[in-house]
């Protein structure tokens, strides 16, 4: 590549083409002191405190703007550097409080850090008082703009990385300031407190508000986030073993320094005084705190009974997409060698298993093929039955900057109207559940009118025929008919997505909580196979995943169906080779999925149960049933953070320690392994979940000889194809080679490469089912269930943290107009959702967002638990039991008061 | 999220026809703004999120906009605008007490209009005709030399302030 070399401070130093005068000081270890630039932001040049001097014209330039050029030679510490620099820094403390000595921000902030360093002390200049304030009741950002100093950092962040666009500059001259619409506080505008401007704001303009813990950081610990399944790089800046706050991980090149509300401001739950600090056993009805030595003496006495009793098949474990790879695969291994059963599964079975099936049948990899950074690459995305705006942020930042800035099309096909929907190019809302029809009548016009990519389906994939017969039926008229979209649209749509040569697509749960919610996945991949858009930069599959680490939970073989790696139970070596290793005999009956369990439970053939990390007594449907059968197990053990409804029904409950107080490594919804670290001691007694399942397994005799979680991610690497080349230690360097996308070790295989891993991918053709008709009038709604941003999952860790708790509390059953209308029901009356099942009450939302005959309901709320409403109606391939759409009626309760 | 209160007499079918004129044109925005505020007599709030919709732009950007020029208004203008000058020649003839003259016949401050919407208020840096000082710029006729008998004769009754002040 060609360099450029310049003389900075008398000493000659070499560039790229491209660099700024900054960059190439940066990377040289010469310090120019900035405000306003930062590295995930597009340099402005507004603060002009990184001016220097360029020796030949006497210029002063702004280095964060100005490129670099051969035979530059240019001071960054010249008298007139120096003397330009204080004025501008003086100017700004002229019109800057003397608030210092009591400023949150305290010795963070960069203007005062570089005041210090310039020996700039009390200033001459006649000051300019600034008496801003702004009255803001959000529990999260507090705004000073007496203390702003107009860099815009905060205004490019909400612009253009997580494209909100809530504030912007307002008037000019000494009143200009960053402003929402209308200069209304924060929680009247559209900002969704995601905090990646207060962790840019160089001075106490911006800062935290109601923090549970104050004082000056002590130890930073880079780790991933442990909410959705984007896995964002955080920081935890730590204070006697108490997290002060969270902030972007500005070294993650997954989330390039943005993070959402729950990443920076919902991890307070580690420190909630509901945590579990000791052992308990259930004693007359009520659970006692007892020492680990006995609770795991009565667990494995428990066990051993139940085996040798009633055999192995009578126990079963539930494992958590909340816990780490290491502890998954422990846990797998404890199941199978300890216990004897495949028995065992995890919370992904709810939300995933239709794509990790669909996915691996069709493209012959069980997940998301494409790292999200190629998104942005995109000439169309695809968004369908997904709203990541709420359930994957991190993904709606990388949607909206490719729509924003990169002219991408987004083509969002949704009933309900997401915040996404005013993105669209193209917006459709068909029927709900009708979405194999749709995608089937979109891939039937992209081979009617020869969009498809021929010479890639014709070299890579196999079973085109048997694709295009299967759409036979899937004329527009056809289709039309079911989704109730128009036919002109349907082939809008389906040009829309061929015809560029980079499209991707990007699905959740509202595809995969259906049943045949793996025909709609093999339905998209079809679509994408059909365009070509496999693994190549611009064109991919995006499945989301819901938890941090859903993906890794089923790569390590926390699944009835599968060891490790996907490896089948059925396959002689693989089987050989782990009994080998584990010297245990492997049972070799394929065990039961989650939901299995609880119906194999219920009449009476499953005696005893070990729960770690999930409340299935929220997030399964039916949930008076679930909350009975668990009650009525012989024996339940339930290891968790806090007191779940699930742990308070457990004759034992294990504490466990949070995700801030154990080491690890989640696999992300890309597929990026990344590496958990050690903030502070668990508290109480709580322990870790890997190493309960150590101890454990000593008690029953079949001791794991592991030291740490990175013995067994050593154990993983040898054994699972996808992670080798993983190296645990040097996580890091890994995923920066992945990030550099071609020369990568892949957790993920050759997917990226456009290669299928068993070589070619495969058309099959899925049939539109129609769901069952609306219960006529008695349940006259569709019940659409989804995710809200400020909450998640099932709110156990998300209602212990105080802010989001503060600031989104209640649920909310959204109603259209028309609907509010005829019922009578007010914004804000309590509402009462029946269905035939069960009922749940909720406060009315009368909003456009959704059409007449649909409401929708956000999970997570503990109180208004909707799961509660769905029957146990599971998809017969995949066994994931339907929550994402039922029957319901609505009645009013009361008014709001 | 616009707290703004529909007008029941705003025209927001026209203001979206002058949005759909100039929403393919590059930077159009400002000459959007002109359009709509030329037939309006400023921009109505409620035309920021359309505007921002049809432009690709936020809402703060374009309220960044509006509110950066000062010949931009969001509120309704008087039929006619009152300039008077505080210019330095008209400042030194006393274009002072001018100014305080026309805001008691007007009733009131600088950047207010009056209740009827016949006047809105305003003051310029200069004009242009030091020579004729002090000046006040009615509408769009300037008239020169004001003394506090002429401000009588172009405000002192206003709706036959315009016939007096014709040659």
């Amino acid at each position: 590549m060609e360099t450029i070399t310049i003389t900075l401070n008398g000493r000659e130093v070499s560039g790229h083409p491209g660099m700024t005068i900054l960059d190439l000081a940066q990377e040289s270890g010469v310090d120019i002191p900035t405000l306003c630039h930062d590295p995930h932001l597009p340099p402005v040049g507004a603060c002009r405190v990184c001016l220097v001097e360029d020796e030949h014209s006497g210029a002063l330039l702004a280095s964060c703007v100005t490129p670099i050029a051969p035979g530059m030679v240019i001071s960054t510490q010249s008298p007139r550097v120096q003397e330009r620099r204080e004025t501008i820094i003086k100017l700004m403390l002229a019109s800057h409080p003397d608030s210092c000595a009591v400023c949150d921000k305290g010795n963070r902030c960069q203007l005062r850090k570089i005041a210090s360093d310039m020996g700039i002390g009390l200033v001459e200049f006649q000051r300019i008082p600034q008496l801003a304030t702004v009255e803001e009741v959000n529990p999260f950002i507090e705004r000073d703009l007496s203390k702003c100093i107009l860099c815009a950092k905060c205004i490019r962040a909400c612009q253009e990385l997580v494209v909100e666009g809530a504030i912007d500059y307002i008037h000019r001259g000494f009143i200009s300031k960053p402003a929402t619409l209308n200069d209304l506080p924060l929680e009247k505008s559209e900002c969704t407190f995601c905090g990646t401007c207060v962790a840019l704001c160089p001075t106490g303009a911006l800062t935290e508000k109601e923090k549970t813990y104050r004082g000056t950081t002590t130890t930073i610990v880079h780790t991933i986030c442990p909410f959705c399944g984007c896995g964002c790089g955080i920081c935890l800046e730590m204070k006697d073993n108490h997290l002060v706050r969270a902030k972007p991980d500005e070294d993650s090149s997954l989330n390039h320094g943005t993070l959402c509300v729950k990443g920076s401001y919902g991890y307070d739950f580690v420190h909630s005084p509901e945590r579990l600090t000791n052992p308990m056993i259930k004693v007359n009805g009520s659970l006692e705190a007892v020492s680990w030595e006995r609770a795991l003496g009565l667990v494995a006495d428990e066990f051993k009974r139940i085996k040798e009793t009633y055999g192995p098949s009578s126990l079963a474990v539930f494992g958590s997409s909340k816990c780490t790879n290491e502890e998954n695969y422990l846990l797998q291994r404890f199941a199978r060698c300890v216990l004897g059963t495949n028995n065992i599964d995890n919370g992904s079975r709810l939300y995933s298993s239709a794509s990790r099936i669909g996915l691996r049948e069709t493209i012959g990899f069980p997940g998301t093929t494409n790292f999200l950074d190629d998104i942005e690459q995109s000439q169309t995305i695809l968004v369908i039955g997904a709203n990541p705006t709420s359930s994957a942020p991190l993904v709606g930042y990388a949607i909206k900057r490719a729509v924003r800035h990169r002219g991408a099309k987004l083509l969002l096909i949704d009933p309900q109207q997401t915040k996404l929907a005013s993105w669209a190019h193209l917006w459709l809302r068909p029927k709900v559940g009708t979405d194999v029809a749709l995608i089937n009548g979109m891939a039937k016009v992209i081979i009617d009118e020869d969009l498809l990519d021929r010479e890639y389906v014709a070299r890579k994939i196999n079973g085109f025929e048997v694709l295009t017969t299967g759409l036979r039926r899937y004329t527009l008229d056809y289709v039309a008919e079911i989704t109730g979209v128009l036919g002109q649209d349907i082939r809008h749509a389906a040009r829309l997505f061929a015809e560029p040569s980079r499209a991707s697509i990007v699905y959740g749960n509202g595809m995969t909580q259906y049943v045949n919610g793996m025909g709609s996945v093999i339905a998209l991949a079809n679509l994408a196979m059909l365009t070509g858009n496999i693994g190549h930069k611009g064109g991919g599959i995006y499945a989301l995943q819901r938890e941090s680490n859903g993906q890794g939970a089923c790569d390590m073989g926390a699944l009835p169906d599968f060891l490790p790696g996907y490896l089948g139970l059925g396959e002689g070596q693989a089987r050989k080779n782990f009994e080998d290793r584990w010297e245990c005999y492997l049972p070799v009956d394929i065990g039961l999925t989650a939901l299995e369990m609880i119906d194999q439970a219920r009449e009476g053939k499953i005696k005893g149960m070990y729960i770690v990390g999930e409340n299935p007594v929220l997030s399964f449907p039916q949930l008076t049933l679930i909350g009975q059968t668990l009650a009525s197990l012989d024996f339940l053990v339930v290891q968790d953070m806090f007191l779940t409804e699930t742990a308070k029904l457990a004759t034992v409950v294990f504490p466990a320690a949070s995700f801030a107080e154990k080491e690890g490594t989640f696999t992300n919804f890309e597929g990026r392994v990344q590496k958990l670290r050690k903030a502070f001691e668990p508290t109480g007694d709580s322990l870790p979940d890997w190493d309960i399942i150590l101890k454990l397994a000593s008690r029953m005799n079949y001791p794991m000889t592991y030291s740490s979680p990175q013995q067994a991610m050593d154990e993983v690497e040898e054994v699972v194809a996808m992670y080798q080349g993983n190296g645990y230690t040097d996580v890091e360097i890994k995923s920066q080679h992945r990030a550099e996308f071609d020369s990568s070790p892949l957790a993920t295989g050759n997917i990226r490469k456009r290669q299928f891993p068993n070589g070619f991918g495969r058309f099959s053709s899925v049939e539109y089912i129609p769901q069952r008709e609306n219960s006529g009038d008695e349940y006259p709604f569709t019940l659409l269930a989804g995710t809200t941003l400020y909450q998640f999952g099932t709110g156990s860790r998300s209602s212990r943290a105080s802010r989001l708790r503060k600031f989104s509390s209640e649920a909310f059953v959204e109603i259209s107009k028309p609907d509010a209308k005829s019922l009578g029901i007010n914004h804000g009356d309590k509402v009462k959702v029946v269905s035939s099942i069960d009922e749940v009450t909720a406060a009315a939302k009368v909003s456009d967002a959704v059409s007449q005959g649909i409401i929708f309901m956000p999970m997570s709320f503990p109180e208004s638990p909707i799961n509660r409403l769905f029957g146990i109606v599971l998809d017969p391939r995949t066994k994931t039991p339907v929550l994402k759409t039922c029957s319901v009626r609505l009645e009013r309760t009361g008014n709001h008061e | 999220m616009n707290e703004m209160r529909e007008r029941p007499n705003l025209n927001l079918a026209r203001i979206n026809e002058i949005i759909a004129h100039y929403q393919d044109q590059k930077w159009g925005l400002i000459p959007l703004l002109q359009k709509i505020q030329e037939e309006f007599g400023y921009i109505p709030p409620e035309s920021t999120q359309p505007i921002a919709k049809a432009l690709g732009l936020f809402p703060t950007q374009v309220q960044g906009v509006i509110s950066f020029y000062t010949q931009l208004y969001t509120k309704p203008q008087g039929e006619k605008v009152v300039r008077v000058c505080r210019g330095t020649a008209c400042h030194v003839r006393g274009g002072k007490t001018i100014l305080k003259l026309v805001k008691q016949h007007l009733g009131i401050e600088e950047g207010e209009t009056t209740p009827d919407y016949e006047y809105t208020l305003e003051t310029v840096a200069c004009i242009g005709v030091c020579a004729l000082a002090p000046n006040i710029v009615i509408g769009t006729n300037t008239h020169g030399r004001m003394n506090p008998k002429k401000v009588a004769q172009l405000l002192g009754s206003r709706k036959d302030a315009e016939q007096h002040a014709r040659p």
